[in-house]
């Protein structure tokens, strides 16, 4: 499973991006976790994602990441905040989940 | 104190995000933002040519001024960068080509500077109007061409290339009619009218620059900044997009002060916040993180110890939604009150000369002391200076953090007896 990330500056969602390498390592899941700055979203996104998730912090431009993903056919959510943490890797990958069925 | 959150999320929010999101304003950020790699670089060489240590300053000083050409050229010409720059940026917004966005931004900016005769050399472009001073009328210009661009292709006053014409061909041509509706514009209303715009802009956007110095105008930004991140918006970037072309212009203004060898006049650019306001963070949450280390909860300790590496280098998004300080009503009150009162005191030690005011651009993931050290053209007083604001970010959150820890403890011990 391909799971992109993004934040501001791409800074603190690699923080996220070890979380959730950790977490899959320990429950043996293959994933590929990237993450890019807001400004690369838009071009990152077209690269065959299975999912692309939005930092809380820039949950305020939701729509456009929504739309760049839209024409990619990505599906977007959002990160929950008690996910995003060093300690979240869990809760992320239960919402992936949960939302990928 | 919930109540004061659903304030914030009903009302500050949406205006900050609407602001934010403004495609202009957007812009305006994503357009100058592409320019700081130069200013980063360049500003360095400041460093290089005026070291702070004595003895490397008399080694340096015969070649000043080449040491100073990357910086003025880089620097220098920051609104030229940047005109080009956000007209790219809008320009892809509305869908439109990039490069003529870009181009007929970068004419419109420059036909507003009037070249003067040099003996024996021809004519020259003065480079005072195409620095930080001009960012204003650079701004002002980049979106009249992109809105004329605009103009031209919604109303399809076009000139059409055959088919077959390539594409990147049929594009530029794309351009020649928004051109020829600004250049001529811009040259009747600067030439022919002798409107001086540059003029004009820089009048009109000086109060603006002014306020910014002030103990009012710094303390605004870091509130404003505190409560959108204590409801977990990105507050910097947000209140960046607004702010920072008003911090380019001081900052700008320091450092034409720093290269003519005087000192710089400005408390309020960018670096005020970044080195000596959010240590570890927005927030400055670097004093939370070190009290969470040693915290008796456990998973306060677990999340202090996965924040600390990254709290040094100024990313406290772990911290922030980690312990969390976000809608958390215990901690949003040091996560206030201790940088307004931090800002408070560095605008009162730069406003009295106890610490020589920030004048160059350090990357932002630098250690606080470091970067303070460096934006003050190395000053050993900014490290003091950062030093007691940790301290006293750190004693504000101290009270706050103690019961936040007694809650979690009593939570969890709750949790074990059931």
């Amino acid at each position: 499973m391909k799971i992109l990330l993004v934040c501001s500056g791409g800074m603190s969602t690699a923080i996220i991006v070890k979380a959730i390498e950790q977490q899959a390592a320990k429950t043996g899941r293959d994933l590929t976790v990237k993450s890019v700055g807001s400004g690369e979203f838009a071009d990152t996104v077209k690269g065959g994602w299975d999912i692309a998730l939005v930092a809380p912090q820039v949950r305020h431009r939701l729509a456009e990441f929504q739309a760049a993903a839209a024409e990619a056919g990505v599906p977007v959510a959002l990160i929950p905040p008690q996910g995003y943490s060093p300690l979240g890797g869990a809760i992320i990958l239960a919402e992936i989940d949960k939302i990928l069925g | 104190m919930d109540k004061i959150f659903a304030w914030l999320d009903r009302n500050l929010i949406p205006f900050m995000t609407r602001l934010s999101e403004q495609r202009h304003l957007k812009a305006v950020r994503d357009g100058i933002i592409s320019t700081i790699p130069l200013i980063i670089v360049g500003s360095f060489f400041l460093i290089i040519a005026f070291p702070p240590v004595p003895a490397l300053a008399a080694l340096v000083k015969p070649y000043t001024a080449q040491i100073l050409l990357p910086f003025r050229l880089t620097m220098g010409l920051m609104a030229l960068y940047a005109a080009h720059s956000i007209g790219y940026h809008l320009a892809r917004s509305y869908k439109l080509d990039g490069v003529a966005g870009g181009i007929l931004a970068l004419a419109a900016f420059l036909l507003t500077s009037l070249p003067v005769a040099v003996e024996d050399k021809g004519l020259a472009l003065l480079m005072e109007n195409l620095g930080g001073g001009g960012m204003f009328v650079a701004i002002i210009m980049a979106i009249f061409a992109v809105e004329i661009l605009r103009f031209a292709k919604e109303k399809k006053i076009t000139i059409r290339m055959p088919e077959g014409v390539p594409d990147s061909v049929a594009r530029s041509f794309e351009a020649l009619v928004p051109a020829g509706i600004i250049i001529p514009v811009v040259w009747a209303v600067r030439h022919l009218a002798g409107f001086d715009i540059q003029h004009a802009v820089t009048q009109l956007f000086t109060p603006l620059v002014t306020a910014g110095n002030t103990m009012a105008g710094v303390l605004a930004p870091i509130i404003l900044i505190s409560l959108l991140w204590a409801t977990g918006i990105h507050g910097d970037s947000v209140v960046g997009t607004v702010a920072r072309p008003m911090w380019l212009v001081l900052l700008d203004q320091n450092i034409a002060a720093a290269a003519a060898g005087q000192p710089p006049p400005n408390i309020g650019p960018e670096p005020f916040f970044q080195w000596f306001v959010f240590i570890g963070g927005s927030g400055a949450t670097i004093g939370l993180v070190c009290l969470m280390l040693f915290s008796k909860s456990a998973y306060l300790r677990g999340v202090g110890k996965a924040s600390f590496l990254p709290g040094v280098c100024n990313i406290n998004e772990p911290i922030i939604f980690g312990a969390p300080i976000m809608l958390n009503p215990l901690l949003f009150v040091p996560f206030l009150a201790g940088p307004v009162l931090m800002g408070v005191i560095t605008w009162l030690a730069m406003n009295f000369g106890l610490v020589a005011k920030p004048f160059i651009l350090v990357p932002w993931t630098l250690p606080a002391p470091i970067g303070a050290y460096l934006t003050t053209g190395g000053d050993w007083r900014a490290i003091v200076l950062v030093a007691v604001n940790a301290t006293v970010a750190t004693a504000i959150y101290y009270p706050f953090f103690k019961a936040y820890e007694r809650k979690l403890l009593k939570e969890s011990a709750q949790e074990d007896s059931q």
